[in-house]
Order: C-alpha cells, then structure tokens, then sequence
C-alpha cells in the first residue's frame, strides 16, 4: 500500500503539472480539492484518465469521483479494490 | 440545406441527431449530427478541405440574389471557426498553412473575391455570436458597409474525442435544461448573415430582409476556464448590457445556448432570471441541429429570424421536465408569437459569453460613440531572444520557452496554475503579468482583453491529436480553444469586460487597433488589454500587447 500511495503521489504531481512539489510534500489522508492542494474539476476528469490508463479501471459516471478523489488515501484504497493492470 | 429546409425540419419537429458507435474508431459511442456522405458530396468542392467547401456553399447560397460588389475594399469576410480545417492536421498531402485557419479564411476570400484582409473570430462556442457583434462594431464604426459573416466547424475524432475527456458528450439525443439532461451533442453546420449599414447608427441590418442587429456584447466570467460561473455572471451581464431601456414584452423568445451539459443549462436559468426575462419564452435548438459550434451562434440566430417571420416558437426538442433552478418559461410544446424582436445567448469555455439583440421594428435610444479614447499606452514585447517594456529591455537568464518560466518564478511565483498552462497561455499570461506590472493600477471591472494570432492553438492541436485515440487529457483538449489565454488573462486579474481572440495571417497593428478600439463603443468599457500572442513552437513565438 506504501508503494502505491507513493506511486499515486508521482503519477498526480505529473498528470496535473504541480510543478513545484513533491511526494512529500502530499499528505496521504489531506483532502485533494477545495481546501488541500486546490484541485479544479478538470483535475478531477486528468484524475479519471489516469486511472484508466494506469490501472484499468473505468469510472462510467464521473459523479463517482467524489467519493474517490478526498485524498491520496481513498483513491489509493480504490485502486487497491479495482484494478485491473 | 436552406434556411427555408432547415427552419420546415424544426417546425416539422424532425432532427439529424443519429447514435454513432465506432464511428472514426472511438472506442465509446456517441449522438451527434453530421452532414451526410451525399451532403458532403453536394458541397465538396475541387481544390477545397470540407471545411472550406461548406463555407462556400453557405456563403454562396447567402450572397445569390443580393448585388453586392463583392470586391470592394468596403467588403469584409469574417469566419466564424473553433477547429476550422482540424481534419487536415499533420496529414502529410496536405498543405500545413492550411491548417491555420487565417489561411483557410483567405482560400475562402479569394474563391468569392472579397479583397480585404478576412478576420476569424475564434472564442470558443460564441465565435458565431462574437463574429456578428464584430460586425455590427465595425459597421458602425465606418470601416465597412458590408460584413460576410460566415461560420462552421467539421467534427473529426478531435472534437469529439475532446469532449468525451470532458465527461460531456451524451451517447442519446440530447435533452436541454431537462432534468434528465446527459450532456450535449455534437453537430456540422455551415451558416452565413450577411450585414450591411442602415442610415441609423448602432444598427445593422442582415440579409434577412427587414432584421436587424441592434446590440451585441461580450463578457467574461472571470471564473474558470471551462466551468461557467454557477450564477451566470458574464451572461447576465451581457443581457444587462443588451436589453437596457427595453421592454421586455417586445421580445418574442430567448434563444438560449442550451446545451443540455449540466452546468451550461443550470447557468443559463440563472443569468435569465436575473436578467428579468423568466417570462420570455425560451428556444433551445440544440435538439434539432445539436452544438455546431463555429456555426450555433449564426445558425441559432438564422433559424430564430425565420421562426419569428413565421410566428412560430419552436418546441425544444428534447425537454421534458424542468432541471435547473433559474425561473423560466420554457415548454416541450412549440407556441406561436406576434412579436418581432428575440435575444440570442451563447456562452463558452474561457469563461466567454455572448448575447445579441435582434428585431424588425424596435425604437432604442441611440448611444454616441466615445471620444475619449486614449493614445496613450504601455506595451510589452516577448520574442524567444528578448523581452521589452515600453522600449526598455528586461533582463532574463533564459531564451526561448524556458524564458517564460523564468520570468514567471521572478515576477509572479504564487500562481501554480501557471504550469498547468499550454505555452501559449504562458506566453499571453507572463506577457499580460508585465504589463499589469508596468500600468500599476488596472480598472478590473472595466477592462476586455482583445488578443490576436495566426497559428491558433497549434501547439495543444499538435499534442491532443497525437493522443486523442487513446485516452486524451481534457487539460491538453481546452487548450486546443485558443481563446483560452484571454480567459487566463481574465480569471487572474477579475477582468470583468469582454474576451476576444481573432486569427488574422499576420500581425498587422492598423487592423488589431481598430477592431480593439472598436470595443470602446460600449460605456462600460474603459481599459483593453490588446495585442499580438502567437506561439508557433518554443523558438518562434511573439507577444506585443498594448494597455490602452
């Protein structure tokens, strides 16, 4: 799960530019929009195209997202769940 | 088709929405209407793209019977276009300079004669209203007697496949401010006005016999670039602008954008309620033709013209039950009318929207024009080697694109979205950071951005093309909108005034500054941001812009 949790950290920072950070600097449980890193909802829809390209998994109706997306830790425990690569 | 076939579909309640699935190898399925083969084959013209064939028919079928003389250096073509000629993009047989679309515009020119230099507007789904709120300015304004306003946009698999990243596109007939609404369709359309002066100023009059273009604005949301704002602010406050002193009982219909995605439809009821209109019917004709795109503002406006002459409303096709929370008076039912005026409203990504008043016989209160113009201004030149305010150089460690980072860890640094930016928002925005700089203290509510360029978007084109059948990024896809830096330029600095970007084939300053200035005609605007932004690849890009 550590791994994951560090792989999701590197994979978010390049798929949505946050240039000037790094893993660490990600708090596993923060929340990932709104407050947190201030993600937008075009973040949201990199974040449902990462997941399929990265792990297979496809999100059919992306309302979902929201529950998935709080922070690194549930989409890490989603990912974990649904992944099929 | 006609206006005359196209206005009998609505009427007969027919549509071209068609369910496609695999259709140019896109793994997921789609609603949209497209020109059919036999369409395509009627239009298809030697020598032409698609996209330019089906300008010219439009254009042709606008101008047979009217005597313009079409040479004349009084004569202007505008081309309304998101993606113009996108099919051809990196396809070896064909020319490259064909894929800007400054050079696609002047094909078109030459093949009707028009002799002067075509402007493309190009600002997102509004192009089609913009193009003819350019018109009516530089109408009024002198410039010109007459403005060919064209429009229209092919769908290939970039579009698409873009909005499908964007969770948008619905794969049924889509269902407008229903509360069942999936998102939008996707449409082909080619649509042309033709406006001439009329002796009174601030009206112009189309080829639509005894219409006329009374008013048109532009502003932006200053919110987010691809979200409107939740409240409808740009939209109302372009029917602010537009239906001042007039009587609300005048106006036939609101002819809405209505493109069934949740957020657009959502706004669309707010801004109408707030602008007072709850009561005015609505028409949303994207269940008929879906969203043309370069096309929807001028097609919308074309069908809404012949609907009014014939006192019908058209049934929004599509709607059921209401879905959104704005008070309005929308009906699955078409209604008949014996007024004679309508709004048109269209809103787009950049945080761009656009309302046009039309009617037949409307008495408005005259506004002067301004003449309080300024000479004065402050302008900032980028070029891979050199950067420059007000003629005096500004020292950076790096040349080419890097520059553009450097500049903006040494002057901004605070801005992360900065880095989520294609190049050519990065170069609009750090140029637009200087300037604000140098000008100090900027008018936010009252100041538009007005930005010129002859390669588009080509960078992001390049990017999102070579990626878009497999899994695109929606943030590459917004940027293919050139349009987009405007709205990063409005969203940083609550710029409350218009958004506009034109395409012309090269950077001629008597041309930017009389369409820029044209923009003062409207009272509430005291300040522009305007100039040239073009990014071609990362060692040839230029900006010049100007605060006036």
């Amino acid at each position: 799960m550590e791994e994951l949790i560090l792989t999701l950290k590197k994979q978010i920072i390049e798929v949505l530019n946050l240039e000037e950070m790094t893993p660490e600097e990600i708090e596993t449980d923060a929340p990932l929009f709104g407050t947190g890193l201030g993600l937008d909802s075009i973040d949201a829809l990199e974040l449902i195209v990462l997941l399929e390209k990265e792990y297979g998994i496809r999100l059919a109706n992306p309302a979902e997202g929201k529950d998935i997306f709080k922070s690194v830790a549930t989409i890490a425990e989603y990912v974990h769940k649904n992944r099929t690569k | 088709m006609t206006t005359e076939e196209n206005y009998q579909a609505v009427k007969s309640g027919r549509s071209a929405l068609t369910h496609y699935e695999g259709k140019w190898g896109l793994s997921e399925p789609f609603c949209a209407s497209l020109f059919t083969d036999a369409q395509n084959e009627a239009m298809r013209k030697n020598g032409y793209t698609r996209f330019e064939s089906v300008i010219l028919h439009s254009i042709n079928d606008a101008l047979s019977g009217t005597s313009i003389d079409i040479t004349s250096n009084r004569v202007v073509l505008i081309v309304s276009t998101t993606k113009g000629n996108i099919e051809i993009l990196d396809n070896p047989e064909c020319d490259e300079e064909r894929e800007y679309p400054a050079s696609a515009a002047q094909k078109i020119a030459d093949a009707i004669g028009v002799t002067t230099m075509p402007i493309v507007v190009c600002n997102a789904c509004i192009s089609g209203a913009a193009a003819q709120v350019l018109a009516l300015r530089l109408l009024d304004a002198d410039l010109y007697d007459y403005a060919i306003v064209t429009g229209a946009d092919c769908q290939s698999p970039f579009v698409v496949s873009g909005f499908q990243s964007f969770k948008a596109v619905s794969d049924e007939p889509c269902r407008p401010f229903d509360i069942e609404r999936l998102g939008l369709n996707l449409g082909e359309a080619a649509a042309t006005i033709i406006f001439g002066k009329e002796d009174k100023p601030n009206v112009s009059c189309t080829s639509h016999e005894d219409w006329a273009l009374y008013r048109g604005c532009v502003r932006n949301d200053a919110f987010h670039i691809s979200s409107p704002s939740p409240k409808g602010d740009g939209a109302y406050a372009t029917l602010n602008t537009i239906l001042a002193d007039v009587a609300k009982q005048e106006l036939a219909m609101v002819s809405v954008h209505g493109t069934a995605t949740m957020y657009n439809d959502q706004m669309e009821s707010k801004a109408i309620q707030r602008a007072e209109l709850s009561d005015v019917p609505v028409s949303a004709l994207k269940g008929y033709f879906g969203h043309t795109m370069g096309a929807a503002g001028l097609l919308e406006t074309i069908i809404s013209m012949r609907s009014i002459d014939d006192g019908f409303i058209p049934a929004n096709r599509g709607f059921e039950e209401l879905g959104v929370s704005g008070n309005m008076d929308i009906t699955s039912e078409s209604r008949t009318t014996n007024k004679n005026a309508f709004v048109k409203m269209i809103s787009g990504f950049g945080g761009c929207n656009a309302s046009l008043l039309l009617g037949k016989s409307l008495e408005l209160p005259t506004t002067d024009s301004r003449s309080d113009i300024k000479h004065q201004y402050t302008i900032v030149r980028i070029s891979p080697e050199k950067v420059e305010i007000d003629g005096k150089v500004f020292h950076t460690e790096c040349k080419g694109k890097a520059m553009l980072t450097e500049i903006y860890k040494s002057q901004v640094g605070d801005y992360p979205k900065f880095y989520k930016m294609d190049s050519l928002a990065r170069l609009a925005f750090v140029a637009s950071e200087l300037l604000i700089k140098a000008v100090k203290d900027i008018d936010a509510e009252h100041t538009s951005v007005v930005l010129f360029n002859r390669t588009s978007s080509i960078v992001s084109d390049r990017q999102h093309h070579s990626e878009m059948m497999n899994l695109p990024s929606p943030s590459v896809f917004v940027y293919t909108l050139p349009n987009i830096m405007t709205g990063e330029i409005a969203i940083r600095n609550g710029l409350k005034g218009e958004t506009s970007l034109y395409i012309i084939d090269k950077k001629e300053w008597s041309l930017m500054d009389s369409i820029a200035v044209t923009c003062f005609c409207e009272p509430d605007i005291h300040h522009i941001i305007y100039g040239w932004v073009d990014y071609k690849d990362d060692m040839n890009f230029e900006a010049e812009i100007k605060y006036i």
